[in-house]
């Protein structure tokens, strides 16, 4: 029966249309339609890569920039300097390394790039005298909030390498990640020679660390560790802290 | 150690990532003895000096002949290559003969780090301990330097 109550005679329908089966019809769009969305799917994940590429490519080009610039600089000021920017590009790098090499695009394992960030730094500051303790529980975390949190832990790792051991003290840095109910809490901590009390001053890097953890949502804290430095972040792994 | 330096062929279209790259060769104990932008120079270089190690990204200023490189290094010449790329996943999965990858945008540490493995690598024919962070072996050189027989550090 037709919606209008009239009685269509699907035979004759078919026979003008050439069709035996009217299923037929309905198939051949369905497979022409997953076929365009399948197509569709297809270009924009190729987009996707290839942006990725990009800019993998071009953060590799900034910091090869940066490290002829240094090879040149003669002022030792203006080579610290450097050496702070290609620090901040390579916690950037190391995330980006990682990113589309898992399945999962969206979500991100902080321990895994925590990992290659420590084996970066603690070589380049070539401190023999410096042991590293790691704790890193797999927690994941939204891919949008990795970059920032790589700089954050880059900057606080930075400090505990150059400000807790000077020259001849020698000690230990001891990062933690763990879960927490529904944060997660990175922990960076050193034996070393401890925050000044009197005046607290705060560094570019100390700076980055505490707009960043706004935008994250996170809270830092900084304690004497007796001897050393503890500062812990902690972070909602979903939404905000309350 | 009166060991020869390792001989390092640079395949790189980048001209600026390839002239960094030479710096951390030399300072990564190895020699840097040339520079190839295309596929064809790079066969070239690695026939005519027979490299030990071609440092070979996949991208080329003739197209992605970097695999083909990798190949042609792997049959005709005594070197073995290794990729670096931004895109690892699209290395075939006998990695061309290559004996394996390093992720753009690699680090100087990690390049250096990846450098000095492989020279023990090579010159030992067996591994160190297991590859440093950044450093993917292929499956069949993993095997071949034993880089797995060592247990997992944390
Ligand atoms: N773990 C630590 N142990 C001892 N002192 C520290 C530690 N972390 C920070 N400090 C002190 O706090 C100061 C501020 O740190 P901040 O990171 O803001 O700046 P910076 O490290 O001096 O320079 P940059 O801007 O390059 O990071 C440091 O100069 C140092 O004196
Ligand atoms: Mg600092």
């Amino acid at each position: 029966m037709g919606r209008d109550g009239t009685k269509h005679d699907m035979t004759d329908l078919t026979k003008s249309s050439g069709i035996d089966d009217p299923r037929v019809d309905l198939e051949a769009v369905v497979a022409e339609r997953t076929q365009a969305l399948t197509e569709a799917l297809a270009q924009k994940t190729a987009l996707l890569h290839e942006v990725d590429h990009r800019v993998k490519n071009n953060l590799q080009l900034i910091s090869s920039l940066l490290l002829l610039q240094n090879r040149r600089a003669g002022d030792p000021a203006v080579k610290a300097s450097l050496r702070g920017v290609l620090e901040r590009i390579n916690a950037i790098a190391t995330v980006h390394r990682r990113l589309f090499q898992s399945e999962d695009v969206e979500r991100f394992d902080v321990s895994a790039f925590v990992r290659d960030l420590i084996s970066d730094m603690a070589g380049l500051s070539a401190r023999d005298d410096i042991q590293i303790r790691l704790d890193l529980e797999r927690v994941d975390v939204a891919a949008a909030k990795a970059a920032p949190l790589a700089l954050v832990v880059s900057e606080l790792l930075s400090n505990a390498l150059c400000h807790a051991f000077p020259e001849g003290r020698a000690g230990e840095i001891f990062v933690g990640i763990t879960r927490l109910g529904g944060d997660f809490r990175i922990e960076i901590a050193d034996d070393g020679v401890g925050l000044e009390t009197s005046a607290r001053k705060l560094g570019f890097g100390l700076t980055i660390v505490q707009l960043l953890c706004q935008q994250l949502k996170a809270r830092c804290e900084t304690t004497a560790a007796l001897p050393g430095t503890r500062v812990v972040v902690q972070l909602p792994v979903n939404g905000a802290h309350s | 150690m009166t060991e020869q330096p390792l001989e390092v062929l640079i395949v790189e279209d980048e001209v600026l990532l390839a002239t960094e790259l030479e710096f951390l060769v030399e300072e990564a104990g190895c020699r840097a003895i040339g520079h190839a932008m295309s596929s064809d120079e790079a066969y070239d270089l690695a026939t005519t000096f027979k490299p030990d190690l071609a440092l070979v990204d996949v991208h080329l200023r003739d197209g992605p002949t970097g695999v083909e490189v990798a190949r042609r290094i792997a049959e005709n010449c005594s070197g073995v290559a290794l990729f670096m790329t931004a895109n690892i996943k699209r290395l075939p999965a006998d990695f061309a003969g290559a004996c394996g990858v390093i992720g753009k945008p690699y680090s100087e540490h990690g390049m250096k780090m990846a450098l000095s493995y492989l020279r023990v690598c090579l010159r030992n024919g067996r591994a160190p301990g297991r590859p440093p962070a950044g450093l993917e072996l292929a499956p069949v050189f993993a095997k071949r330097w034993g880089a797995f027989d060592y247990p997992l550090v944390v």
